[in-house]
């Protein structure tokens, strides 16, 4: 429970109180006041008779008096409190609101962009590469400048992406120039040189899906991930966004594939709802 | 649409000129209902004030200009300045001055009725503060739209500050309920035009705010207040958009405003997130509906497009 939370459910308590409080005193008022009225009216009529009860009329009327103004007072305080009290819970209820911004899954914990927008950093490191992968591959495709395609796939296969200290440890052990490598891994799409999401979305920007509003399913996943300008994936690598041609089911369009699962028709809402099911 | 509101403004002008003239009727109510010192007998002396003076001239000119200034700077807010923030200080002073401090009265809303009873009654003596104040939101939304209801309404200010979290009505159910503004319009016009016995104050007797502003009133209308504002924190603003009648009014007004509310004014991006922002249903199909929208400037501050000041 967030602080906010808890001022919001204090005011709350606070604002039912005051509402209680004053609901009960009218009732309490509202029933004594014929009783007084009746009270005042039968002293009336005896002082027609015995002129010496007179101060005790005048007694009784001062009472009632008194307890009414002291009543109105009463409520005119608790009114006041009432409203700071409607007015901490508004305001802590709207940030609390506020608070956990985008309707993320935890599991997913989109960290949200603060308003200048300003990316937050990733929130784990990766942990250090495992390179013994390399040399079997080097092992298995030869040193020769030929068996660079070969090695790069096969990194890419086991990796996802091309780790840059792979590929270094490639230059050393083999005849493979760096240039070779960044002029193959830049000119294939099979290659990537960041690290991928767990999951890949491809949303299709095929003509049918561009008409049906494919863009407009893409700035809002972009959104919802918070995926940095430029990035294809979320700081907390769980989604990498990618934009293909087109998935070959144009009557489905505007149409996403997450992993293996296809969903169609989209709407920027089913959209994000799409990806919930699979994080 | 040019003719149109200068037709309307002739209206306006014309129904303006028996409210003026009636202000040179004497002002004069003899007090013959209460009772008077003889029958009252004891030995009681009638207080020399028996009804609450006017409130001074130059204070009522302050209550109209500031009226009037408040509209213009709301619609130099929303449709220039753009800045959800600056509007909501204005609307917070704004409930301050004509909610609080002026206990809610005088209120266009429920000038309409004083207004209708000055052009239908030859015997009554309108103020001149009830008729500026009926007229200058009126002038002001056939040029700006409704400007009034977003940075001015003292009624519209508090049931903008408890919008929590708004529920989208369903827009079927949403038309359905605007009508009813309609007929509350109706029925304080007949109780308005009828004769001076059976004259009855509708729109200012069931105000669900006023008790508010005065800190009290009779406890059923303190009870439909706090349930507006129970249900306002969920549905934006229900007493504007399903009752006001003075809503109605702008409403028919602000169709043929010359400008208005624009969402984007550039390059927009088609994300919807205005539509998801706005708590009152006033965008359809990504553009502001003029005729609905409150001016409450959200729409802005949700934009991605839109700089924030």
């Amino acid at each position: 429970m967030t602080p906010y939370r808890r001022a919001a459910w204090a005011a709350a308590v606070l604002v039912a109180a005051c509402v209680a409080f004053l609901l009960a005193d009218y009732v309490v008022a509202a029933t004594r006041a014929p009783r007084e009225a009746g009270l005042v009216k039968s002293l009336q009529e005896q002082l027609k008779s015995d002129a010496s009860l007179a101060p005790n009329l005048a007694a009784e009327q001062k009472r009632i008096t008194e307890a009414r103004l002291a009543r109105k007072l009463r409520d005119r305080w608790l009114a006041w409190v009432l409203i700071a009290a409607a007015c901490a819970f508004l305001a802590s209820a709207k940030r609390s609101i506020r608070a956990p911004q985008p309707p993320a899954r935890a599991s997913i914990s989109v960290p949200s962009r603060d308003r200048q927008g300003a990316v937050p950093r990733p929130l784990t490191e990766p942990p250090p590469l495992d390179l013994s992968f390399v040399d079997t591959a080097i092992a298995q495709h030869g040193r020769t400048r030929e068996s660079a395609i070969p090695l790069l796939q096969a990194i890419q296969t086991h990796y996802r992406y091309l780790p840059d200290e792979a590929l270094r440890r490639v230059c050393e052990l083999t005849d493979v120039t760096p240039a070779q490598i960044a002029g193959t891994s830049s000119f294939y799409a099979q290659f990537r040189r960041s690290p991928v999401g767990k999951h890949v979305v491809r949303v299709c920007h095929g003509t049918a899906c561009h008409v049906s509003g494919a863009r407009q399913i893409t700035e809002e996943l972009r959104r919802y991930l918070a995926i940095p300008e430029g990035a294809d994936t979320d700081p907390s690598r769980t989604f990498t966004l990618d934009e293909v041609a087109c998935l070959g089911c144009c009557s489905l369009a505007p149409v996403l594939m997450v992993d293996g699962h296809t969903a169609g028709r989209l709407t920027p809402a089913s959209a994000r709802n799409a990806l919930e099911e699979t994080a | 649409m040019t003719t149109v509101r200068a037709a309307i403004l002739v209206l306006l002008a014309a129904s303006f000129g028996p409210v003026a003239l009636a202000q040179a009727l004497d002002y004069q109510r003899p007090v013959q209902t209460a009772p008077q010192q003889d029958t009252i007998g004891g030995g009681y002396k009638t207080p020399p004030v028996q009804k609450p003076l006017p409130r001074d001239a130059w204070l009522q000119l302050l209550d109209v200009s500031l009226l009037a200034a408040a509209t213009g700077v709301a619609v130099w807010l929303v449709l220039k300045r753009r800045s959800r923030k600056a509007l909501g200080w204005l609307s917070l002073g704004s409930l301050a001055y004509f909610g609080f401090y002026r206990q809610g009265c005088i209120c266009p809303i429920g000038s309409i009725q004083n207004v209708t009873v000055a052009l239908t009654d030859p015997h009554y003596s309108i103020p001149m503060v009830a008729t500026a104040v009926f007229f200058i939101p009126l002038v002001v939304a056939l040029f700006f739209g409704r400007a009034f209801c977003g940075g001015v309404c003292a009624i519209g200010a508090i049931q903008d500050l408890v919008v929590l979290k708004p529920i989208q009505m369903p827009r079927r159910l949403d038309r359905v309920l605007g009508l009813l503004k309609y007929v509350y319009l109706g029925l304080a016009i007949f109780f308005a035009v009828r004769p001076a016995l059976g004259r009855d104050f509708v729109i200012c007797r069931f105000d669900p705010f006023v008790s508010f502003f005065r800190l009290s009133g009779a406890p059923h209308m303190l009870i439909l207040g706090g349930a507006f504002l129970v249900v306002g924190m969920f549905v934006g603003r229900p007493y504007c958009r399903y009752l006001c009648p003075y809503g109605a009014l702008l409403n028919w007004c602000t169709r043929l405003a010359r400008r208005g509310v624009t969402i984007t004014p550039d390059k927009e991006l088609d994300c919807g997130l205005c539509t998801g922002s706005c708590p009152f249903g006033a965008i359809d199909k990504m553009r502001a509906v003029r005729k609905d929208c409150l001016y409450c400037a959200r729409c802005y501050k949700a934009c991605p497009r839109e700089s924030h000041p």
